[in-house]
């Protein structure tokens, strides 16, 4: 069952298409990934599922209902960029947000998510004195705190060290086995890639991948291969039938052209070095955002 | 509506608890007391340093008259009679005689003189002060520095043309009986009209009007009007903006609709004005009634004033809040504060000619239009004069139709324009977000 459904929805601003012709279904209980570059429609696509503006034409659909004119019920929202109230103390400030959203039970709840986040010292601290992670954390806090059935995060990750965005990340899958729809959005393609059931992104406006990573992937074919080898990048030069190198140092990946046999390719740099890996596999999700929303692309695009 | 009244709750808490709030609770009153203490205390506390004048008489008609006139004011006016303590100053005055060859000659060094301190001043009596009419010689002439609002100009001038009423009337062979009401002025009392008790039918005499009740009472009102839509209205300008800009409007325009926001916040400055007034009101009658003035407390027309401040701060704050939503920073707010807030400062400009006649079509007129109506009704209701009951109820109703359409439009500017960034707040964008988006 859909608990979010998006039928051609079209958002223009002036004379910017936003949002172009966009159909989308998110499962309930999912973990939906949104990617795009910046101002690719990704921010506008989240504020008309949360009902702060509205789509030109199309219809848009949060659990079987229209919602026009109101604020769907049980939604959670961080947007991407964080705001708090500085002079309010943590306590005060999510009580106001667990009131804002008809939570339940709140002092303990609010006790709850302050200390499994390490924030319990600083409750009757005033918001200006934490650090930008400790707010991210704290905003988080105040978008789940009423327990929504969907949750919509907007680069929930940014900002935080390693440490607390494993926290995070583990928060996050819990309250899916809970049951709470979760939307993301990120740049992060590792995140995403390991987190989400589902990637949708959307490139100037318009949907270009819909599906869970193994789908989208197979539209690409094994067209990748990741080689190690003593002489690095040196030993790519000259080869025939790659279409592009990323070198990572120490790694490269090579997308190949299509019709070209991945064995030619070992065999060439086998005969100037040593390898000490290739492997032939699907390309990442990094290498195929990159690969629509490329500057290529985009001149591609514009021509 | 809990949505509305949890936000109105935060607002309420977050502005009664600034020390800024509390300080503007506390400094207001003890400003506007500390005005009138000042004046009690310069009253108090007058010049006493002796003032030297020289006075140069034309007419040769006034030297023995002042001299007996200081005389006496030096003996009986400049000490307190009870306890001996000098509180005016004395007059110590030279007379000379006019240079009539070099005149200015005369006139400079007596300036030269003022100004090293040595005299106050110098008078000069024209030559035909006694009659006056088709000379040139008439005239009394005050040179010192400070001339305007000088006691010593006052007193020459009234010792004077004192004393030339007196050669005058002399000069009509009148006897002392005769002549001893010829310049007695009467004051013109100013009195409310004769009223009848509707219960017992009785006439009741007309009081006398004073003038702390025709002039102080509306002045005391429209000012306390004022700050209250200053304190609670206005700052939703900048507060709308920084939550803009600071992103907070957008989390939670996630949970509440762009009116619920916008009502959430203008509700918190009415409690906020209303808390102020409660506590200015009550100070305000406790004070009047303890120091004897309780009768010019105007109880008919305090709920005319409740009713007229929660409207007006409905109309000023919803269009604050908008405009606030079209800023993105503080030089944009800063632009735009002043228009807006002109509806609210220029009643104050009116208060004079409003209290002189407050039944004039001026004042009637801008009492019925909407943005003005609380302020000068409100001026209008406090003076004695009677305002026919149906007006403070149209201009009510006025201000309510009034209230309800800035609240629409404040709206639409409001959900419009608190999510877009980089739009100045031009007369044109707000038109758009009004009416076209």
């Amino acid at each position: 069952m859909n608990i979010i459904e998006l039928s051609n929805v079209t958002k223009t601003f002036g004379s910017v298409v936003a949002v172009n012709d966009l159909t989308l279904s998110v499962p309930k209980g999912s973990i939906y990934g949104f990617i795009g570059p910046n101002g690719s429609g990704k921010t506008t696509t989240i504020r008309m599922i949360m009902k702060i503006t509205y789509p030109d034409s199309g219809s848009l659909r949060i659990d079987g209902k229209e919602l026009n004119g109101q604020r769907p019920g049980s939604i959670g929202y961080l947007p991407e960029e964080r705001g708090l109230y500085k002079k309010m103390k943590l306590g005060e400030l999510l009580q106001f947000h667990g009131e804002l959203n008809n939570g339940k039970d709140l002092k303990r709840r609010i006790d709850y998510w302050l200390n499994l986040l390490d924030l319990t010292e600083f409750k009757d601290k005033k918001v200006e004195t934490l650090s930008k992670g400790m707010k991210q954390k704290l905003q988080f806090i105040a978008t789940i705190l009423h327990k929504p059935e969907i949750i919509i995060l907007d680069e929930p990750f940014s900002g935080l060290d390693p440490v607390n965005a494993d926290i995070m990340k583990d928060v996050i899958l819990d309250l899916q086995k809970e049951g709470s729809t979760i939307i993301f959005s990120t740049h992060d393609m590792g995140m995403a890639e390991k987190m989400c059931d589902y990637i949708f992104m959307i490139y100037r406006g318009a949907k270009v991948l819909d599906g869970t990573l193994s789908h989208i992937q197979d539209q690409y074919g094994n067209d990748t291969i990741r080689i190690q080898s003593d002489m690095g990048v040196e030993a790519l030069e000259d080869l025939t039938g790659i279409e592009k190198i990323n070198n990572f140092g120490k790694l490269q990946e090579i997308r190949v052209s299509s019709g070209t046999d991945p064995q030619k390719i070992l065999s060439e740099v086998l005969k100037k070095t040593r390898i000490t890996r290739f492997e032939i596999t699907k390309p990442s999700l990094n290498d195929i955002f990159i690969r629509i929303a490329s500057p290529e692309r985009k001149e591609a695009h514009h021509e | 509506m809990n949505k509305i009244l949890t936000l109105f709750k935060r607002e309420y808490r977050a502005a009664v608890r600034t020390k800024s709030f509390i300080i503007s609770l506390v400094l207001v009153p003890l400003l506007m007391g500390g005005g009138l203490l000042a004046v009690f205390i310069m009253e108090k506390n007058q010049d006493t340093d002796d003032k030297r004048i020289v006075v140069i008489d034309h007419s040769g008609l006034m030297a023995d008259r002042l001299k007996e006139a200081l005389d006496l004011r030096n003996q009986q006016d400049i000490y307190d009679q009870e306890s001996g303590e000098k509180v005016r100053p004395a007059y110590i005055v030279e007379f000379i005689a006019p240079d009539i060859t070099d005149k200015m000659s005369q006139q400079s060094a007596l300036s030269e003189r003022v100004k090293n301190a040595e005299l106050h001043a110098f008078i000069e009596i024209g030559p035909d002060v006694l009659h006056p009419s088709g000379t040139s010689g008439g005239y009394l002439k005050y040179y010192s520095e400070h001339s305007f609002m000088d006691n010593v100009r006052d007193w020459f001038r009234n010792t004077i043309n004192g004393h030339l009423q007196q050669l005058r009337v002399a000069e009509l062979n009148l006897d002392e009986e005769q002549s001893a009401d010829l310049f007695t002025w009467i004051n013109i009392e100013g009195m409310g009209l004769v009223t009848v008790d509707k219960k017992t039918g009785e006439q009741q005499e007309a009081e006398k009007v004073s003038e702390l009740q025709s002039f102080m009472v509306p002045y005391i009102i429209v000012l306390m009007m004022f700050m209250l839509v200053m304190m609670s209205s206005v700052p939703l300008l900048t507060a709308v903006m920084e939550e803009k800009t600071e992103k907070i409007a957008e989390v939670l325009l996630g949970t509440i609709t762009p009116f619920q926001f916008m009502a959430g916040k203008v509700l918190g400055g009415i409690g906020i004005s209303l808390t102020t007034a409660a506590i200015y009101v009550t100070a305000g009658i406790v004070t009047a009634r303890m120091t004897g003035f309780g009768s010019v407390i105007p109880y008919d027309i305090l709920p005319w004033f409740f009713i007229f401040i929660i409207f007006f701060i409905i109309m000023v704050g919803s269009g604050m809040a908008a405009l606030g939503a079209t800023c993105n920073d503080n030089k944009d707010a800063q632009s735009i504060q002043f228009p807006a807030m002109l509806p609210v400062i220029l009643p104050l400009f009116l208060i004079m000619p409003v209290i002189q006649n407050p039944s004039g079509t001026l004042a009637t007129t801008l009492s019925f239009i909407p943005p003005f109506t609380p302020s000068i009704m409100m001026i209008r209701l406090a003076t004695p004069v009677t305002v026919p009951l149906w007006q403070p109820i149209v201009g009510l109703v006025g201000v309510i139709l009034f209230t309800i359409f800035t609240v629409w439009v404040g709206a639409r500017i409001f959900r419009t324009a608190i999510l877009i960034q980089g739009q100045k707040p031009s007369v044109a964008n707000l038109f758009k977000y009004a009416f076209k988006s």
